[in-house]
């Protein structure tokens, strides 16, 4: 019995703020310290759904930069995780320090300067400048989850299939590919949603010419509307929870 | 394996130094410009100028507060939740499927959701009051735009408790259970057990874990410019301000802010990686 | 070997550059105009040349209605008229584009800009005008500048305009109150006063730099001085050191019983009118003498709202539209803020998300001068005869300037 409300109270906390928001997005003339909105509308979906209001423009953009960024990421960093795997790496002190800083050092000050390279190559307020900018939190990042799963695999494998004879494409395709496509997957999801959720490096460099979810949903944020805030969150909330997901399933099975 | 230097790393090293690296460089540079442009040499006025400034001191204290305090609640939080969610669910995943709600969703749509949710005019205020407990939502305690950054935190730890939680999940999962069984058979009571038993074997990975956590709330942007107010603001804020203010002149100082912001990030990094020594990097930060 | 996924790797990201190139072709542009030659071009020329070309309209974005009808009617009528592709640039601070022009005449980008149009007024046009990056002198030159009384064509906040933007659009401030739980607003600064005095905690005003923020705070300014308005047209040091100080002392005095005890103040309008309607506060304000009306059509403010403006006058100012320096389609930057200025788009406008009606009556035909006088009215806006009685003129830029950089010292960072 403590063990069901234990876990509805969680379910509760965790799922609340989403189900408030779906609410919102519908509410007409709700005021406080109404629990309940007194009436309806569609408004808000009606809105987001005009091709005019940008949304559909945004969420596109959204969308292709992340996978571009997130292919481009995880192609880059799985030579990079092999690499790291095998311990003899010379300066792997120094490669990994490089890998962390730029995760968690904050993204403003190489955002600016990269803006004022930008500046003078063309590149502000192009999705191509914007790309490369989300590159520099996604490239370490997806090393660095890369590189926690592939230490799993074993060489041995790969020397095996060589020694039987096996051509480098067929020992690419048959052993190493399917070992290594779980943490390709979760590096590139990771490498997706750090796309997606960036506000901040799409402004500065983008310009505000490059529209992107979180820049539009900041927008209404600021500007009042709550109910479009509301259902703009969920549009923008809602390709991470379905990646997620995914991901959860496949974190389970390589951990 | 012939130790050199391994080409693979190419690509990779190319983004960080070519792109993040080239990016301090330019900020670096542009932040020592004295006022006058490229003719007038370079100087340290900004970084002097950061030394005194009120505005910077009073970012730093409240961003150091808001990452030590999410921080510290996160890790409690999420060591807690994991432990008590081990006895519940005897190991059964469905438990942990709650917990990854709120990792999948992004730092701004929770700020975003909290404003609706927890300001004074929000759902609980209006919950509060039907219940009795208020009577007006000055009396609602202030979430958002308040001078600690609560509502900050809240968002952090909404997301950050999860976190730590998978983590400490991960390495509760992996301790063996004959150290905790037989410290039982000697008469050791649960809080016994865990302090000297399953809390210095999980320490160093929920530490560094932990570590991870302050680092990020330390530089990040989007929570405080939706959930903080105008003075103090966090760092990431002012910097941000600072950048697009139409002075032109402001724009070195913001660099430097943004440079010294990096640094301070820098030694955390260091520290981590001297904390997790050759496990660094296992540990999945949730940073979007 | 190794080299193999290397390659793999880099050819991805060579394609992936290269679409990426490819999706961003620049649209087709007109030809260069250069502003010298202006005088000596017809206007029928510069219709002609914008005929075919895209003009991107940088604007503020903040207001579902506002953008459903720029994205919408707008851009139609522009296609209709003109054969010219209208594209909206949202913007969440005019700000933040005057300070990229900045930047990007330093790095020394004089043509290939990304926005051809720019709605602009106040400090932010003084600052672009005199870091030069506006496109100009071109106001006089548009047919439809006629229908605009001089006084909006000479300066704004007190800046010499020299023809470098054109009049669009006209504000006065107001204030908002709720009938459901005020019957009797107090309706003199001295008034409101006392009113917040009675009522602790009732009150607050965005913080600077936001521009409503900003305008209360010049209501203060002028008013709490006990001069004549006009006398702020010019900048006078002494007359400000006494302003300010006056204003800064009933600043202070109020401090303490504003919300939240003058603590922190919301950042923006949309946090204002969240306060307002979710009870925390009584009152709002805003530049749009309409901005009550949309929300109670749009449910966001209940039906009780209405607007008042104190009796000693509310602050009015034009915003105009601009041209950046670097606009890639000067051409059909012109074609577009000439239809812009005509009457019938005014009308339009007002219709769909209200406001004033910006130009002088005189210059229109009897046929308009009917429709502005059948303009629908939401129910919280004020006539415009009561608008018009209780009007001042903005201060110099330079007041404004200098009084945010006092309050911020000395009222915020307390």
């Amino acid at each position: 019995m403590l063990r069901v409300t234990a876990l509805g109270a969680l379910g509760g906390l965790a799922a609340g703020p989403l189900v408030l928001l779906a609410v919102t997005s519908v509410a007409h003339h709700w005021y406080w310290p109404a629990l309940v909105p007194p009436q309806w509308s569609l408004r808000a979906w009606a809105y987001l759904a005009t091709p005019g209001a940008g949304v559909i423009e945004a969420a596109a953009t959204s969308a292709i930069l992340g996978t571009v960024v997130a292919g481009t990421a995880v192609a880059m960093a799985l030579p990079a995780a092999r690499a790291l795997a095998a311990r003899h790496v010379r300066g792997r002190r120094v490669v990994l320090f490089g890998l962390l800083l730029p995760v968690l050092a904050p993204p403003l000050a190489a955002a600016m300067g990269l803006h004022s390279v930008f500046l003078r190559l063309g590149l502000t307020d192009s999705h191509l400048g914007v790309a490369l900018v989300h590159l520099v939190p996604a490239v370490p990042y997806a090393t660095l989850v890369l590189a926690g799963s592939v230490a799993n695999f074993d060489t041995d494998l790969e020397a095996q299939a060589r020694t039987l004879g096996a051509r480098p494409a067929q020992v690419w395709w048959h052993v190493i590919l399917p070992a290594v496509a779980p943490g390709l997957a979760v590096a590139g999801i990771f490498a997706f949603l750090i796309s997606w959720s960036q506000y901040l490096l799409t402004l500065i460099v983008g310009g505000g010419r490059v529209l992107t979810l979180p820049l539009l949903l900041v927008g209404f944020v600021r500007g009042g509307d709550e109910a479009v805030g509301a259902a703009l969150s969920l549009v923008f909330i809602a390709p991470p929870l379905v990646l997620f997901a995914g991901v959860a399933r496949l974190l389970r099975e390589f951990r | 394996m012939r130790a050199g230097y391994d080409l693979r790393l190419v690509p990779v090293m190319l983004v960080v130094v070519g792109l993040f690296g080239l990016g301090l460089g330019a900020a670096l540079l542009e932040s020592v410009e004295a006022m006058g442009g490229d003719a007038a040499g370079s100087t340290l006025d900004h970084y002097r100028a950061i030394a005194i400034d009120r505005e910077f001191h009073a970012a730093l204290g409240l961003t150091i507060w808001v990452a030590a305090a999410s921080t510290a609640i996160s890790l409690v939080g999420g060591v807690g939740a994991a432990l008590v969610l081990r006895r519940l669910t005897r190991g059964r995943p469905v438990a942990y499927a709650f917990l990854q709600i709120p990792l999948a969703v992004p730092h701004l749509a929770i700020a975003v959701g909290l404003l609706t949710f927890a300001s004074p005019g929000g759902w609980v205020s209006r919950l509060a009051f039907t219940v009795g407990l208020i009577s007006a939502p000055a009396e609602f305690p202030a979430l958002v735009y308040d001078s600690y950054g609560m509502g900050i935190i809240l968002a952090y730890v909404m997301k950050e408790v999860p976190f730590l939680a998978v983590v400490a999940t991960a390495l509760l999962l992996r301790l063996d259970d004959d150290h905790t069984a037989v410290a039982r058979t000697l008469g050791a009571s649960r809080w016994q057990r865990f302090r000297h038993v399953t809390w210095p074997m999980i320490a160093p990975g929920v530490g560094s874990a932990a570590l991870l956590v302050f680092a990020f709330v330390f530089a990040a942007f989007d929570t405080p410019y939706v959930l903080g107010r105008p003075y103090p603001a966090m760092l990431s804020v002012v910097a941000q301000r600072r950048f697009l203010s139409l002075e032109l002149a402001d724009r070195p100082g913001a660099m430097a802010f943004a440079l010294v912001m990096t640094m301070l990030a820098g030694t955390l990094v260091w520290a981590y990686m001297r904390l997790s020594g050759g496990s660094a990097g296992r540990e999945r930060p949730v940073i979007y | 070997m190794r080299t193999g996924r290397l390659r793999h790797g880099f050819s991805v990201v060579l394609c992936a550059g290269v679409a990426l190139a490819a999706g961003c072709a620049p649209e087709p542009a007109g030809p260069d105009l250069r502003a010298a030659d202006l005088a000596a071009t017809p206007w029928e020329t510069i219709r002609a040349h914008a005929r075919g070309t895209t003009v991107h309209v940088g604007m503020w974005a903040g207001d579902e209605a506002r953008n459903r009808f720029f994205q919408g009617p707008v851009t139609e009528a522009v296609a209709a008229e003109l054969g010219v592709t209208l594209r909206i640039t949202p913007l969440a601070d005019v700000a933040d584009l005057v300070s990229k022009l900045l930047n990007e005449r330093r790095a020394g980008r004089r043509s290939g800009g990304s926005i051809d149009v720019v709605w602009i007024n106040g400090e932010n046009f003084r600052t672009a005008r005199q870091a030069g990056v506006l496109w100009g002198p071109f106001a006089d030159h548009l047919p439809n500048i006629v229908h605009y009384p001089d006084a909006a064509k000479h300066r704004d906040f007190g800046t010499d305009i020299d023809g470098f933007e054109a009049p669009w659009e006209v504000a006065q401030f107001v204030f908002a109150y709720d009938t459901a739980r005020i019957t009797d607003p107090p309706r003199t600064l001295g008034a409101l006063r006392q009113w917040i005095e009675r009522h602790p905690g009732r009150f607050t005003y965005p913080a600077v730099p936001d521009f409503t923020g900003s305008a209360f705070l010049r209501h203060v300014l002028v008013h709490a001085s006990g001069l004549d308005p006009e006398a702020f047209l010019h900048f006078d040091e002494a007359r400000y050191a006494a302003a300010s100080a006056r204003a800064l002392d009933f600043l202070a005095a109020i401090r303490p019983h504003l919300w939240r005890g003058g603590e922190t103040y919301p950042a923006t309008p949309a946090d204002l009118n969240r306060l307002f309607v979710n009870h925390e506060i009584d009152f709002s304000m805003n530049y749009s003498p309409s901005f009550a009306s949309d929300r109670i059509a749009r449910g966001e403010f209940p039906e009780t709202v209405r607007t008042f403006v104190l009796e000693e006058g509310t602050l009015s100012n034009y915003s105009y539209l601009a041209v950046p320096f670097n606009a890639s389609n000067p051409a059909g930057a012109l074609a577009v803020i000439d239809h812009l200025l005509s009457p019938a788009h005014a009308l339009a406008r007002v219709r769909a998300i209200g406001g004033l009606f910006p130009q002088s009556v005189e210059s229109l035909t009897p046929g308009d001068r009917q429709a502005v006088a059948l303009l629908p009215r939401g129910p919280a806006t004020l006539a415009a005869e009561t608008l018009a009685r209780h009007r001042i003129p903005e201060p110099d830029a330079e007041y404004l300037v200098r009084f945010e950089r006092d309050w911020l010292r000395e009222v915020l960072q307390q």
